[in-house]
């Protein structure tokens, strides 16, 4: 697994916040610290960051369990 | 092989080769479920491209150096950017020093391309543009509405099968008085290929398949901007002109550049004998005196302003306090 300092995961929090959305809602993303991915609640899927680049195609989204998109407490919300 | 391919060449001198019109659906479908590009295709071809691309590659370094130069022209400054596909690095590389850009977000739909313009950026130590990284389609841009002062998209957006979305799209993540800048590739563009493909295949196979996708023609590029719902459009056109040893080069280079074929009802197979076939036509068809073959490359750009209300626009119909007569009598005689 990669591991990503502190300083790139506040940046990426930032970007988050100010610039980036769900590509298929446009609604606000989510990031989860856990599994390293952005999630998108309104639809329930998450997208991948690999090397501290997000990766918001469609086609690299995954589709949530509901067990997992229901208990979104743990995580940083943006 | 060879007097098969001349016979037709002679034979079909009188009147222009064939004209190629293939329909331009993205332009005609306001809900796109045609799809005409292989999106996936193209990350994947721009995955190698990413690969083989080099450092400097003379044609998008012009064009991206092209399209920044209009960031002279604007007294305005861009505080945040969004770059999207196409040649992303020879754009990245150059943006420094244009147009006051401190924040970048650098975007395309291919991971190893995105990957590269980051090793890049962390190799030039240019640390003064806070710059991030994000893989998206530009069909479906993961950008917040009014958040970004400046959309750059340098030869990338030919390749969107619903290309007013995506631009509707860019419209929506500009701020007002934000500036959208975009060269796409024109319908001018590989027009000696686009013959020497249809000859070959004619000739070899007894018909033909689209081998070069369609493209926007100029006209249609202002009309695309108004549709999009930008203000003060503006539509330029530049050709250039390349030269290489044969066609099989012209081939090397769309490769490195990541713009081969990518629609999703090509053939998937090309005989060696048509390819052949093709560039000795190409060859006897367009071959200069000295023995290089021209390609030619037709780039538009556009630029368009979201909506402010500090731009100029006309005024309202009939709020005129002077006559056209009476400036007739004033200015009239004096012409």
């Amino acid at each position: 697994m990669v591991r990503v300092s502190k300083e790139l995961m506040q940046k990426a929090a930032t970007l988050v916040s100010d610039f980036l959305v769900c590509p298929l809602s446009k609604q606000p993303l989510r990031y989860c610290q856990e599994s390293n991915s952005l999630i998108s609640d309104a639809i329930a899927v998450s997208f991948p960051i690999k090397n501290g680049i997000p990766c918001l195609v469609p086609r690299d989204g995954k589709i949530l369990n509901e067990e997992d998109a229901s208990k979104p407490d743990n995580d940083t919300n943006l | 092989m060879m007097r098969g391919a001349l016979f037709s060449l002679f034979r079909r001198k009188t009147k222009p080769p064939f004209c190629f019109s293939a329909p331009l659906f993205f332009f005609t479908t306001s809900t796109s479920k045609l799809n005409i590009f292989d999106r996936q295709l193209k990350r994947n071809q721009r995955d190698r491209a990413a690969w083989l691309m080099p450092q400097t590659d003379p044609l998008l370094h012009t064009v991206a150096h092209n399209l920044l130069d209009r960031l002279q022209d604007c007294k305005k400054t861009f505080p945040s950017a969004l770059c999207l596909g196409g040649s992303l690095q020879a754009v990245t590389r150059s943006i420094r020093g244009h147009g006051g850009i401190e924040k970048l977000i650098v975007m395309d739909a291919s991971h190893d391309m995105v990957q590269r313009c980051k090793n890049d950026y962390h190799a030039s130590n240019n640390e003064n543009i806070e710059t991030t990284f994000v893989v998206g389609d530009e069909e479906f841009l993961p950008i917040k509405e009014s958040s970004v002062d400046l959309v750059i998209s340098c030869l990338g957006l030919h390749w969107t099968n619903d290309l007013p979305g995506a631009m509707i799209q860019s419209m929506l993540a500009l701020k007002p008085d934000g500036l959208f800048l975009a060269a796409i590739l024109g319908g001018e563009t590989l027009k000696e290929l686009r013959i020497a493909c249809t000859i070959a295949q004619m000739e070899r196979e007894g018909g033909i398949s689209p081998r070069i996708s369609p493209l926007a023609q100029v006209r249609d590029a202002g009309n695309l901007l108004t549709r999009a719902g930008f203000n003060l459009p503006g539509v330029d056109v530049d050709e250039y002109t390349v030269k290489y040893p044969s066609a099989l080069e012209l081939i090397e280079h769309l490769r490195a550049m990541g713009e081969t074929n990518a629609l999703s009802q090509m053939n998937a197979m090309l005989k060696r004998d048509t390819a052949l076939a093709t560039a000795a036509i190409y060859d006897s068809m367009f071959a200069s005196e000295d023995g290089t073959v021209p390609a030619t490359f037709q780039v538009i750009y556009m630029t368009g302003w979201k909506e402010h209300s500090s731009q100029q626009k006309p005024k309202r119909r009939g709020s005129a306090t002077v006559s056209f007569k009476d400036i007739q009598k004033q200015f009239g005689n004096q012409s």
